[in-house]
This record gives structure tokens, C-alpha cells and sequence, in this order.
């Protein structure tokens, strides 16, 4: 099926080749309605390394990313086409239960989203989804997913506080506290500093930097900079095609492209 | 291999709760599906129900029923025309009256009032529209018709009626048709139906001028601000610029204040004089739909009950299909702000 | 030139000032009517109010009326409140621009400025009439007949703010909680319900400010009785009932009574939208 697969559309991916990977996206094609999206997307993303994707608004790198959860079927109308291959097995098969998909693909999103409740439960109300735990066993849990997160000192005193009373930054790092609770293999990070002051901004960087260990971590954003710091490889997205996708080093000093050059050196976008 | 196993079993465990989930979700979702239709059931009901127990005042009646002004219990014979004349009548000048108050109002707190004063006006007017209908009621009966019987009605019916207390007929009575008989009347008290339809407009002034107010603040300040700028006065704004931007909707309120005033019972009850005659003059008592079926339905029984419900069908079907208009309109500027 | 400058500044004027007596006026109204009825309703005041019931009438009070409706307004609003919760997250989670929920979201639209008095007849065929038959005339009209209706009233209310406050809720809640695999009936009920908390609160304060005004919807449905009641399943006084039925007598007195009971009545259902306002300003502030 893979090797099929791999003879019809020659994957742009011999970078990734060294290590193993995780996700293998091929020919993935997306509409909003009649409108496409993506156009014949497919690469190899690997695993436990960064992958970042970047290229201007509406490039459609956000769509990719939802695309990976299938958290775009909430909405009518919204359609993906293609394969999705989560450690051999298409995930965006209708057979692929969401319980088993997003026990697997934690995101976390642009804007901070605590849930209206206290800043334990929130952590714990994922896990409570998915098993059975003592309160003990709970309580560990939570308090693991916190320091993962480099949230655990800061809020072990107020576990029992409105999560909504944390600043933007505690509550973006409570937001993967809470994915990575699941204990998920896959992070998807939806431009996630891009409503936190600089400081919190570094803090999180930081963070995606030792989450790589344990997680095969995509991050969407629209800082270039960002992108050139924290990721392994980078992919350029522009209307809705992948024109590139390399070794960060690569993508930023000797890059394939003239579009990704132009990009990337700011003449457009 | 016990990994394997382990990693097999955790995914059936997956699949187990996966499917419990979906069991749920279509319970939880039938659950609120049948919520929603109760509200779609009480509208049927309320129709079918005051159908089904006009069904042998219909059938009695027919056609009659509807354009007859006799309602005489004793001889079991009624006629619909009195309480629907009264219906339409009160609604009528209550819309007369609030219409251009109530444009004022909103003019006055969405142009002219200064911004510090807005809110505070905007929350006491709200506040009248909380007012049960009962206390308009009865300070309509305690307080106003009297006020009205002793300081207003005299004046119009010496001045404007063709029955005046001196005998002499003003010009006005005199020279202009129809004027005469609608303020001549030889009732004493001040319950009457231009009473009920002046608080009724009371009653419904809040409930215009707030749609209105809030349409009005739907218009693009782009828009206005070209016009100030080519020297356009705050009423030349409010006339030619925002209330023709926002026709359809400012309709949609009036409609709605007169869906309101059809189907009023208690305001209306207690000031309309409870008389089942027609009389051509504002000034006399009269019946509407609704103060008749408070007033008769507790003791109705047989003929007179069934005529009480067709009544109360009717009144339901009319403020439905004028709600239905109001909404309609309303939804119109709703449209075309892209909501 | 200026002779038309001069008209429109006229114009302009004249329009200005009509509007501020526009303004004046429905605020002379609201203060005439409000100050009646603190004077007369505080004039009427009396411990016998609370104390006595309507049985002996000039002397007596209305603490029957007033424990009536209490019980009827509970009935109502316990029954509508959950109904119009889930009918609500329904259009706004569910139905959401599909055809059925739009007409149900425009339909009860008209029932919420719907005749009460038809609603009052309605359940007076559904409940009162059956009741009377099923029980041989031993339970006719009941404070449970009288809570259903004002339901009816209430639910509306109910739906449309608990649509509308959910609407509110950004989406990106709806997809964090998905997006940790969270099916979206327990979204529903353990998230969104709870972000629009303050919301649905105060639309449930207002429906109940709403029908503890009621009157017309209780004349055929819990009827009135002069004694107290407390098994929902007896007739049973009200407020409004008692205010209409006292304010249709002649006697002095009795209107006196009515005041009171106008007055008690008038206050209860102002503090309520006080209350809702206060609680709609804070949930704002907390949310953003």
C-alpha cells in the first residue's frame, strides 16, 4: 500500500530519511466547500523531531495541521481527500475512531483556552475521558503533565483557582499540560505564541525544545524566527501547495526554492 | 508478544468506549431534539386547542360569527365584531400614539442625548417595559381614567364631540364628518376604548423604541459621518440616513409592539368599560378579544365557552401572522449586516 | 441661501426638541406609574399582608396569594428552565443553520410576545379539562395547571437567551475540548453550559421576573382560593390573580389590598432584572 503510494507521488521528503516517520501525509487534498484549500499535499513527518510549517496568511498551513486530528470535521462542508498514515494506518479512514485519533494527536491552539473550571480539573478532565484513574494515581498525572510543561512550580499552590486567573502564558503552557496529560504521541502546536508577550513566547520555545523527546511535535507559525529556532525541518506552504520541505539549516541558508528564498528573506508576504 | 496483547486489548477498549460514546451522543441528541420540538408542539397545541373548542361556536355561527355584533347569552347567539372592533380599535390608536414617541425616543438616544445620559434613560425605559401588565391595568383603572374623565374628556367632547354638555355643537362637530361621533358620548366614566389604547401605548412604547434604538445603532457610523460631513443636520441624518437604512426593521419593531397590544389582556381589561356594543364614539366603553374571555370564561359554559375559544383562535392567528411579519422585517436588516 | 440654511436649522430644532419631549414624556409616564404604586402600595402596607389570608377578605391579607405564587412560579420555571436549557443547546449546538433549527429558532421568536391568554386556554384544554374528567370533578383547575402555563411563557424566554449565550462561546473551546477527544454531549453539558453559566442565569431571572407578572394565563388554569394551598394539585391564589380579582371589587379596601399587593408584586419583578443585570455586567467582565 505504502510502496504504491510512494511510486505514484514521489515524495519530496529525502530529508527526512535518517529517522523514521510518523506521519506520512500523500496527496492530501482539502476543500471549504468549493473552495480548495490544499492542493496535493504529501510529506513524511518524522518522528520525535520538530517539524515546523510556515509560508504567508492563508497558505493553508493551519488547514494541514487541523487536518492531522480531524478536528476540521466538526464543521460542515469541510472535506479532506488523500491519506494521513499514523504509524501505518489512515487516520482519516472513517473507521479510525476520534477517541483513538485524539488520544494519539493532542494540539494545542492559538489563542490560550482554559476550560471554565479550576486549573487541576483542567488538566484532569482529558485523562478522566479516557480512564479510569484512583485519585492518587489522578493527582500524579496532573502534577507530571504540569512539570512536562514547566507549569508545576508556579501553580502547585493554587491548584484549586479559576484557570481563568492565570496570565496568558501560564494558561497557553496549562493548555499543554493538558494535551500531553493524554499521553499523546503527536503534538500539533497551532501558532501557539502568537497571543503572549516575548517572554512567555521564549518560555514555550523552550519548552518545545525538551517536549521533543517524548513527542513528534508539528508547529504551525508565522514567525520565521521562530521557526529557524525551535525546528528540526521546516515546510513552506504557499497557496495551499507545499513548495518545500527540508532541514531547517537548509530551508533558511541554501534554500531549493526562488518562492521560499523570496519568503523567507521577506520580499513578500 | 504480551506488548502486542496489551496494545490489542487497549485498542478494543478504544473501540468499546468509542461505540458507548456514540450510543450517548444520539440519546443526548434525540434528548434535546425533542426539547426543541416542545416549543413547535406549544404553538400547535395553542392553535389546535382554541380550534378545537371553537369547533361548535364555527359550526353554530359559520361565517356570521365573525361579522355579527350580537353577543347575547341569554338568546345563545355571538357575534365576534364588538371585542374584534375593540381589538383593532385600541391597537390602532395605542400605534398612533407610541409610533412617534417612540421614534423620538430613539432618535433622542441614539443622536441627541449626551453619551453619560444614554444608558441611564435607555435602562429606565427598558425598566417600564418590565412592569407587569397588571400594574398598567391598574393604574389605568385607579389613576388615570379618572384623571382622563375629569380633565381630558370634557374638553374633547365639548370641543370635538357632537354631544356636549351645554347643547351647543363645536365647529368642529359641526363642519368635519365622522370627528363628531367618535368623541360624542353621553358615559360618564373615563373607562373607554381611547383609554385603553393610551395605556396601551404606554405599555408598548418600550418595547418600539428599544428595537428601534438598537436598529438604529446598526448604522454604519461611516455612513452618517459622510453625511454630517457634507453638512447634513442631526435630523436630516436621522430622517434621511438612518431611518430609510433601517425601514424594514424599524416595521419589524412596530409590528411587534402591535403584536403586543393585540394580545393584551390585563393593561386593556380593566380600562375598556367591559361593554359588548358597538359604538362608533372612542370615548364609550367597549370589549376587546382578550377582556372578554377574562371576564366571561370562568363562568362560560356550552355555546358561550366554544365562541370564548374561537375568539382566542383568532386573536392567536392574528398576532401570529403579525409577530410573523414583525420578525420577518426584523430579519431583513439582520440580513443585510451579514449576521 | 440662508433663508434655507434658517429653515433647516429651524427644522432641525423643532425635530431635536420633539424628540427630547418624546423622551421626557415615556419618562413621565414610567415615573407616574412607578410612584403611584410605591405610594399606594406603601400606604397599604400592614403585617396582616403577610400574615393573614384572603378568607376574611377587608381584613384579611394575602398570604396565601403570596405562597401561591411562589409554588406556581416554581412550577413554571423548574419546568422550563430545564426544558428551554436543552432546547436551546440545541439550536445553537446542534441545529445551528440547519432548516428545522431555523424555524424553531424563528417560531419561538413569535412565541415569545404570544397572546398569554391563549397559552392560559391552552392549558386549560389540556390539563384542567382532562383532570376534571379523569378525577370526576374532584381536581379541576390546580396551582400545577397554573405553573404549567406560566412554563409556557417562561420557555421562550429560556430557549432564546440560552441560544443566544451559547452562540457566544468562542469555538476554539468547543475545539480544545474535541481535540482531546471529549465527545461533544459532554462538551456540551460539562463545558459550554458552564461558559455560558452567567448568561443562562439571567435569562432564567428574567423569565421568571416575566411571569410573576402574569395574570391572564392563571384565571382558567390555578383559578384562585381563598384559604391556603399548598398541594399543587388544589386550586390555588396568586398575586395577579388576587390584585385582578381585588381591583374589580368596589370596596375601598379591597383596593387597598390590591396596591399591596401591586406593590409586592412590582418590586419583586424589578429587583429580579436588577439582579440579572448585575449578574450579565459581571459575567462580561469575567469572561474578557
Amino acid at each position: 500500500m505504502t510502496d504504491s503510494a510512494l511510486a505514484t507521488n514521489p515524495a519530496p521528503v529525502a530529508a527526512a530519511a535518517a529517522v523514521a516517520p510518523k506521519l506520512i501525509v500523500r496527496d492530501l487534498n482539502f476543500y471549504y466547500g468549493g473552495f480548495q484549500a490544499l492542493k496535493s499535499i504529501s510529506m513524511d513527518i518524522p518522528e520525535k523531531q520538530v517539524t515546523a510549517i510556515i509560508g504567508p496568511s492563508g497558505c493553508g498551513k493551519s488547514t494541514l495541521l487541523r487536518i492531522f486530528n480531524r478536528i476540521y470535521a466538526i464543521y460542515p462542508k469541510q472535506e479532506a481527500k488523500g491519506s494521513i498514515e499514523l504509524d501505518g494506518e489512515n487516520v482519516l479512514d472513517p473507521g479510525y475512531s476520534l477517541n483513538r485519533l485524539r488520544s494519539k494527536v493532542g494540539m494545542v491552539f492559538q489563542k490560550p483556552v482554559p476550560f471554565p473550571m479550576t486549573i487541576f480539573e483542567n488538566v484532569a478532565y482529558g485523562i478522566r475521558h479516557h480512564e479510569k484513574l484512583s485519585k492518587a494515581d489522578m493527582e500524579g498525572r496532573v502534577e507530571q503533565a504540569m512539570r512536562s510543561a514547566a507549569l508545576w512550580d508556579e501553580v502547585k499552590d493554587k491548584l484549586k483557582q479559576n484557570a481563568l486567573g492565570l496570565s496568558g502564558g501560564q494558561q497557553q503552557r496549562l493548555c499543554i499540560a493538558r494535551a500531553i496529560a493524554l499521553r499523546p504521541e503527536v503534538l500539533l502546536l497551532d501558532e501557539p505564541t502568537s497571543a503572549l508577550d516575548p517572554i512567555a513566547t521564549s518560555r514555550i520555545e523552550q519548552l518545545v525544545e525538551e517536549l521533543k523527546s517524548q513527542f513528534t511535535i508539528v508547529i504551525v507559525t508565522h514567525n520565521m524566527q521562530q521557526a529557524a529556532r525551535v525546528s528540526d525541518l521546516t515546510a513552506f506552504m504557499y497557496l495551499g501547495e507545499l513548495i518545500e520541505f527540508d532541514q531547517t539549516e537548509k530551508i533558511f541558508t541554501k534554500p531549493g526554492k526562488k518562492q521560499t528564498e523570496d519568503y523567507i528573506t521577506g520580499r513578500f508576504g | 508478544m504480551p506488548a502486542t496483547e496489551t496494545a490489542i486489548s487497549a485498542t478494543d477498549i478504544l473501540e468499546q468506549r468509542s461505540r458507548r460514546d456514540a450510543r450517548h451522543e444520539r440519546l443526548f441528541r434525540w434528548l434535546l431534539k425533542g426539547c426543541a420540538l416542545l416549543v413547535l408542539a406549544s404553538l400547535l397545541g395553542a392553535a389546535g386547542a382554541t380550534l378545537w373548542g371553537g369547533r361548535d361556536a364555527f359550526s353554530a355561527f359559520g361565517w356570521h360569527f365573525l361579522v355579527s355584533s350580537e353577543w347575547d347569552p341569554g338568546n345563545e347567539v355571538y357575534g365576534a365584531l364588538v371585542p374584534v372592533y375593540g381589538t383593532v380599535v385600541t391597537s390602532f390608536i395605542a400605534l398612533l400614539i407610541a409610533v412617534p414617541i417612540s421614534f423620538g425616543i430613539a432618535v433622542y438616544l441614539s443622536e441627541v442625548a449626551p453619551t453619560w445620559l444614554r444608558t441611564p434613560i435607555a435602562s429606565a425605559i427598558e425598566l417600564l417595559a418590565g412592569i407587569p401588565s397588571i400594574i398598567y391595568g391598574m393604574w389605568g383603572l385607579f389613576v388615570f381614567a379618572p384623571f382622563f374623565a375629569d380633565h381630558i374628556k370634557p374638553w374633547l367632547t365639548s370641543n370635538l364631540g357632537n354631544k356636549p354638555d351645554d347643547g351647543k355643537l363645536s365647529w368642529v362637530a359641526e363642519h368635519v364628518p365622522f370627528v363628531g361621533k367618535l368623541f360624542g358620548s353621553d358615559y360618564p366614566f373615563g373607562a373607554s376604548i381611547l383609554v385603553a389604547g393610551i395605556v396601551l401605548a404606554i405599555m408598548v412604547i418600550p418595547f418600539i423604541s428599544s428595537v428601534m434604538r438598537e436598529v438604529f445603532q446598526t448604522v454604519p457610523t461611516r455612513l452618517k459621518e459622510s453625511a454630517y460631513a457634507l453638512g447634513s443636520s442631526t435630523w436630516e441624518v436621522s430622517w434621511d440616513i438612518v431611518l430609510p437604512y433601517t425601514r424594514s426593521a424599524v416595521i419589524g419593531g412596530i409590528f411587534l409592539g402591535l403584536g403586543r397590544a393585540l394580545g393584551e389582556t390585563m393593561a386593556v381589561t380593566f380600562v375598556l368599560g367591559n361593554a359588548m356594543h358597538l359604538s362608533a364614539s372612542l370615548l364609550d366603553p367597549g370589549a376587546s378579544i382578550a377582556s372578554t374571555i377574562a371576564n366571561q370564561f370562568s363562568e362560560a359554559v356550552g355555546l358561550q365557552k366554544s365562541a370564548l375559544m374561537a375568539l382566542a383562535f383568532l386573536l392567536f392567528v392574528v398576532t401570529f401572522i403579525v409577530l410573523l411579519i414583525a420578525r420577518l422585517m426584523l430579519r431583513r436588516l439582520a440580513s443585510k449586516e451579514g449576521r | 441661501m440662508s433663508a434655507l440654511y434658517l429653515r433647516r436649522r429651524i427644522t432641525n430644532a423643532v425635530a431635536m426638541s420633539l424628540s427630547m419631549l418624546a423622551t421626557l414624556v415615556g419618562l413621565a409616564f414610567l415615573a407616574w406609574i412607578l410612584w403611584e404604586t410605591l405610594r399606594q402600595g406603601i400606604g397599604a402596607l400592614d403585617l396582616k399582608l403577610f400574615t393573614k389570608v384572603t378568607a376574611y377578605g377587608e381584613d384579611g391579607g394575602l398570604l396565601n396569594s403570596m405562597v401561591g405564587s411562589l409554588i406556581i412560579n416554581f412550577i413554571g420555571i423548574g419546568l422550563a428552565t430545564p426544558i428551554g436549557v436543552l432546547a436551546g443547546t440545541w439550536l445553537a449546538e446542534y441545529a445551528n443553520r440547519t432548516r428545522l433549527g431555523e424555524s424553531i429558532r424563528f417560531l419561538n421568536d413569535i412565541l415569545l410576545s404570544a397572546p398569554s391568554i391563549v397559552m392560559g386556554l391552552f392549558v386549560y384544554t389540556i390539563i384542567v379539562l382532562p383532570s376534571t374528567t379523569l378525577t370526576h370533578g374532584s381536581t379541576t383547575f390546580s396551582g400545577f395547571a397554573g405553573g404549567v402555563a406560566l412554563a409556557l411563557i417562561a420557555l421562550p424566554v429560556i430557549v432564546r437567551t440560552t441560544d443566544e449565550m451559547l452562540r457566544l462561546v468562542p469555538s476554539t473551546l468547543r475545539e480544545a475540548a474535541l481535540s482531546l477527544g471529549v465527545p461533544q454531549w459532554k462538551l456540551t453539558l460539562q463545558i459550554l453550559i458552564r461558559a455560558a453559566r452567567s448568561g443562562i442565569i439571567t435569562g432564567v431571572l428574567l423569565a421568571l421576573a416575566r411571569i410573576s407578572g402574569e395574570t391572564a394565563p392563571l384565571l382558567f388554569t390555578a383559578f384562585g382560593n381563598n384559604y391556603m394551598a399548598f398541594n399543587p394539585m388544589d386550586k390555588m391564589s396568586s398575586l395577579p390573580q388576587i390584585i385582578y380579582q381585588y381591583a374589580n371589587d368596589p370596596g375601598d379596601a379591597m383596593h387597598a389590598l390590591a396596591w399591596a399587593g401591586a406593590f409586592v408584586v412590582t418590586m419583586f419583578v424589578l429587583l429580579l432584572s436588577l439582579a440579572s443585570r448585575l449578574i450579565l455586567s459581571r459575567n462580561k467582565v469575567s469572561h474578557d
